[in-house]
């Protein structure tokens, strides 16, 4: 490896900041902060990436925090070409895989997904998904179908995730481009003639179906696409994507992707050198590195000493309800307060989301009635491996747990600063996700339930980071009018999520949650006090209000609440397996857990199982024994002995 | 007379203390060292009498002997010792009761077996590995031969430095093999793969489970015919098996076995110090029938195996005193009832659990 000049680091990585940042190089001075030139974390990844790519340096993601300075980091990259085995270096390198079509594992959030879409699990649905639908005029009746079916090929041959199935026991792979049902099919709804009313129906009927009846790549294409055909030259675009194969940033991409490729026929995309399943054949060798033992003992001496999800009061156990829509909550900051807001939290070196974060967090406290809150956070970063790795599409996000705790009477700039550090912290260690994280959680709690339901999102600067804008006009599909958008997400395991993203140059605060569980007033209240709050951010004199929270650090223990349910199961008697049938259980478990199973009171989870396994081992007693066997069944009891009993007497 | 080579010992101690329980005492203890002898002798309550022995004497070793029934070698290192002991008992006309001495120690005595072994019985791997656990998983295989044998043997103990020296010596071909297990008839090399950081019955905590087909094991599956046979020795850390694979790749670079001694002894103390001192010995058999209904898995818990070994020691030499022995060299697992050990390991003290089910 070359060593880079002095200069030509610091010229380099002027270019990489300026291009990221959108400014001119020559604006880039020493002491500027990453953070005060506008990146946030996900531009941070990007930009680690690049230096690996263009400067042969492998920054260590503690490295790339949003504070760092241009003169630190330059710096830094200096010491590493000249003493790379000083840094803690992603370990491995993606490259092709010798089969594309050959199968892959799921990663750990896609196995969350995938046995969410099983049924039976608390606060699951029959497919995980992102539905959305926008508004088009000008269209070209004659030429919109065509380019769109022509644009939705092109994609397919482009992004092989577009080809992605899962299989029934919980793998991977990637169809070849001319396999029959390999391209997604579009469907058109020429309404063009229809009264007003009757388009009305039809739309609310598309929207019914495509947001319940999501697209499953256990079954067919991942991505559903459909086009209605109004009067006036109007039009709406449907689309539906499964989140087990696609992420939110790869939603981005697909969109962008998609409308590129219709607006042009001879528009062409950049080739992808590598694709989502070479990724994930990397990342199955970073168990074996010693950064990867490094983070998962990290995580593991904290875990004992995590705090309850917010403990919300609740209307409904959420084992007893089974929801087939989430219940939504949505405002928009308008752009000249959403660019205060940014400038508001650059004065302070905080990134917005982790203002958003803060804010979230103090109305979560606020409502819980105590102060230390574990979040559970989606995460779409992807591992800086590959220069192309954030134009490629997959299921490439992840979770990351975060320990809220807010101490009283601290002005919110203090307990922003507080969040900016404690992310931080936590995020240089997200070489283990927050599945694995979560799973040895749920062990030790011994609870089979979602032990961190309350999720915090946001995709503030991914736009920037993915780097080109949205084309509004498509040639034959029209102009787009964003401010026409309507969509629905479904995601296991999530009592509750708060999204934040930009949506041109505004930004949107949602809520997603499961309706049946909350007092529809509290969250209307939480809601418009998050807006509330977050407003007073953008215009300036809430930060360094203190700010006021619960008295108490535990909330009491009053009624239903979450984080605070029975989880108590029913005693078993310990002992070998005692008839055929324990014997025939333990015996499955053995080959699907690959330990011995010699304790019919042993729980499956204690002994290493995860909900992946879980299914597995479902599927094979139902196999063997010909009884039906739901998963609820396993999880209220999953011992041996406990699922004798749910298979019953038949045997 | 009942003399206890080694009788100040962990073993010894507890062996002359279970004889004289038994009413099979008086009780002659011999050791390096007098005082400690007697202080053994004087702790019992019953005729004893205190003599100091030098194994490396056979004077000394002969009158320690002469006028005695039977001699039970609780002095290690048992790879060290071997039939030394065995010889001067039966050449007194006493019998002989090992409570560690495995195969090796036996086929030293019987490649030239003395003439009074034709008169004269002697017991070796009378203590709990090797002995019980050549023993109780019998009971699991009472209605006809298991598919299938699981044994799991180990926990946190403390470790003298004689038993250091006897971990150390104890590997080769005579001993065992490393993740092997028995199969349709033979021994099938690499068939196992250690098992890190599992949760097992009647074990605390997560443990790490390393397969070693040892001779015992494998003589058992032999004698009870199973089709399959996996033989694990549980640590609670890597700390020993660390310590004795690094004390192996010195000495096999010509380093000094006694050298390592400390650093095994340590490694013991480590453990109990991090969780204390427990052992358990877990077999679990899977019936080839369909619809079997004998027991299918024994679960023994003690807080000091090595204390175990020395009631395992006394209760051979109550068979023997009680004739249920035949002249010649056994194993203990072979010549005692397993069913009478179980019910007297009930009753003792040093047993916390033992559960047949």
């Amino acid at each position: 490896m070359t060593t880079p000049a002095a200069d030509s680091v610091d010229t380099e990585l002027a270019d990489i900041w300026a291009r990221l940042l959108d400014l001119d190089p020559e604006a880039i001075t020493p002491d500027a902060s990453f953070l005060r030139l506008g990146g946030d974390s996900v531009l941070a990844v990007r930009m680690a990436a690049l230096v690996r790519t263009r400067l042969s340096v492998v920054l260590a993601l503690s490295d790339v925090t949003v504070e760092v300075t241009f003169g630190e980091l330059a710096d830094l990259v200096r010491r590493r070409a000249t003493a790379p085995g000083e840094v803690r270096e992603l370990p491995i390198d993606v490259v092709r895989r010798p089969d594309p079509t050959a199968s892959f594992p799921l990663m750990p959030l896609q196995q969350g997904y995938f046995v969410g879409q099983q049924g039976g699990w608390e606060l699951s649905y029959e497919s995980a998904h992102f539905y959305g639908d926008v508004g088009l005029t000008g269209v070209d009746p004659e030429e919109a179908a065509d380019a769109l079916t022509d644009a939705i090929e092109r994609l397919t041959e482009h992004q092989p995730t577009l080809r992605a199935r899962v299989t029934a026991e919980g793998r991977q792979y990637v169809l070849p481009p001319d396999a029959p049902g390999a391209v997604p099919e579009l469907r058109v709804y020429d309404l063009r003639e229809e009264t007003a009313a009757d388009v009305e129906a039809t739309l609310d009927r598309v929207r019914r179906e495509m947001a319940t009846r999501g697209p499953d790549a256990t079954r067919g294409p991942g991505l559903d696409v459909r086009l209605s055909l109004l009067p006036g030259d109007r039009g709406r675009l449907h689309t539906a994507m499964n989140l087990l194969v696609f992420d939110g940033w790869s939603a981005t991409v697909l969109n962008r992707e998609l409308l590129t490729l219709s607006s042009d026929w001879n528009a062409a995309l950049a080739p992808l050198e590598i694709d989502f399943g070479d990724y994930v054949d990397a990342l199955q060798r970073l168990p074996q590195t010693q950064a990867w033992s490094d983070d998962r003992d990290w995580w593991w001496s904290r875990l004992d000493a995590l705090p309850d999800p917010p403990a919300l009061p609740l209307r409904t156990d959420p084992k007893d309800v089974s929801p087939t829509l989430m219940g939504l909550r949505e405002a928009h900051l308008s752009t000249a307060r959403w660019a205060a807001l940014k400038e508001a939290c650059a004065g302070r070196d905080v990134t917005p989301s982790t203002a958003l974060l803060t804010a979230f967090s103090v109305v979560l406290a606020r409502w819980a009635g105590h102060r230390d809150l574990l979040l559970n956070s989606l995460q779409l970063n992807r591992l800086p491996l590959h220069p192309d790795i954030h134009r490629v599409v997959g299921a490439f996000a992840s979770t990351m747990l975060i320990p809220m705790e807010l101490p009283s009477g601290a002005t919110f700039t203090d307990l922003a600063t507080r969040a900016q550090r404690v992310f931080g912290e936590h995020a240089a260690h997200n070489l283990v996700s927050g599945v694995e994280v979560s799973r040895e959680l749920a062990r030790r709690r011994d609870t089979t339930r979602p032990v961190a339901p309350i999720v915090f999102q946001s995709t503030l600067g991914m736009d920037a980071a993915i780097g080109a804008r949205h084309p509004s006009s498509v040639g034959p599909l029209g102009e787009i009018s964003f401010g026409d958008f309507y969509h629905q997400l479904r995601t296991p395991q999530v009592a509750l999520e708060a999204r934040v993203y930009e949506l041109n140059d505004e930004m949107a605060i949602v809520f997603s949650l499961v309706e049946e569980l909350f007092d529809p007033a509290e969250v209307d209240d939480a809601f418009q006090e998050l807006v509330r709050l977050v407003e007073d951010l953008a215009d300036g004199p809430a930060w360094d209000r203190v700010v006021a929270l619960p008295a108490e650090r535990e909330a009491g223990d009053d009624g239903l609440r979450l984080g605070r349910l029975d989880t108590a199961r029913s005693e078993v008697v310990a002992g070998p397996p005692r008839d055929d049938t324990e014997r025939l259980i333990a015996q499955v478990w053995e080959d699907v857990l690959q330990v011995p199973v010699l304790d019919r009171s042993t729980d499956f989870f204690q002994l290493g199982g995860d909900s992946l396994l879980a299914v597995r081992a479902i599927a094979r007693l139902v196999k063997e024994t010909g009884v039906t066997l739901g998963v609820r069944d396993f999880l209220d009891a999953p011992t041996v002995a406990g699922v004798r009993a749910a298979l019953g007497e038949t045997r | 007379m009942i003399g206890v080579l080694g009788g100040s010992g962990t073993v010894g101690a507890v062996t002359a203390d279970r004889l004289v329980r038994h009413g099979l005492g008086p009780v002659r203890i011999g050791g390096r060292d007098l005082g400690r002898a007697a202080a053994v002798a004087d702790s019992l309550d019953t005729r004893a009498e205190a003599v100091r022995v030098d194994l490396a004497d056979p004077d000394s070793l002969a009158a320690f002997c002469a006028g005695t029934s039977v001699v039970v070698n609780c002095a290690g290192p048992s790879y060290r010792v071997l039939d030394t002991v065995a010889r001067a008992a039966v050449a007194a006309g006493a019998d002989y009761v090992d409570a560690a001495g495995d195969a090796v120690a036996m086929a030293a005595l019987t490649e030239h077996a003395p003439d009074a072994l034709a008169r004269r019985s002697a017991v070796f791997s009378a203590g709990l590995m090797p002995g019980l656990s050549g023993l109780l998983p019998r009971l699991l295989a009472e209605e006809g031969p298991p598919a299938r044998l699981d044994a799991y043997v180990g926990g946190a103990t403390a470790i003298g430095a004689l038993s250091a020296v006897d971990a150390l010596l104890t590997r080769g071909p005579g001993f065992g093999t490393a993740q092997a297990l028995w199969r349709d008839g033979r021994v099938v090399e690499h068939g196992l793969a250690p098992l890190r950081g599992v949760v097992l019955p009647g074990f605390r905590g997560r443990v790490h489970a390393v397969p070693f087909l040892s001779a015992e094991a494998r003589a058992l599956a032999e004698s009870l015919g199973v089709d399959e046979l996996r033989n694990y020795t549980v640590y609670v850390s890597e700390r020993i098996p660390e310590a004795l694979a690094r004390a192996w790749a010195d000495i096999d670079a010509g380093g000094d076995l006694d050298a390592h001694v400390p650093e095994v002894v340590a490694a013991a103390d480590g453990d109990v110090a991090a969780g204390g001192s427990w052992y358990t010995l877990l077999f679990h058999a899977r019936a080839r029938e369909r619809g079997a209904s004998g027991p299918t898995r024994l679960l023994l818990r003690t807080p000091e195996s090595y204390a175990l070994s020395g009631v395992v020691a006394a209760l051979t030499v109550g068979a023997l005193v009680a004739g249920k022995v035949p002249a010649g060299a056994h194993a203990a697992a072979d010549v005692l009832d397993p069913r009478a050990v179980l019910d007297a390991l009930r009753a003792d003290p040093l047993v916390d659990e033992i559960d047949l089910a």
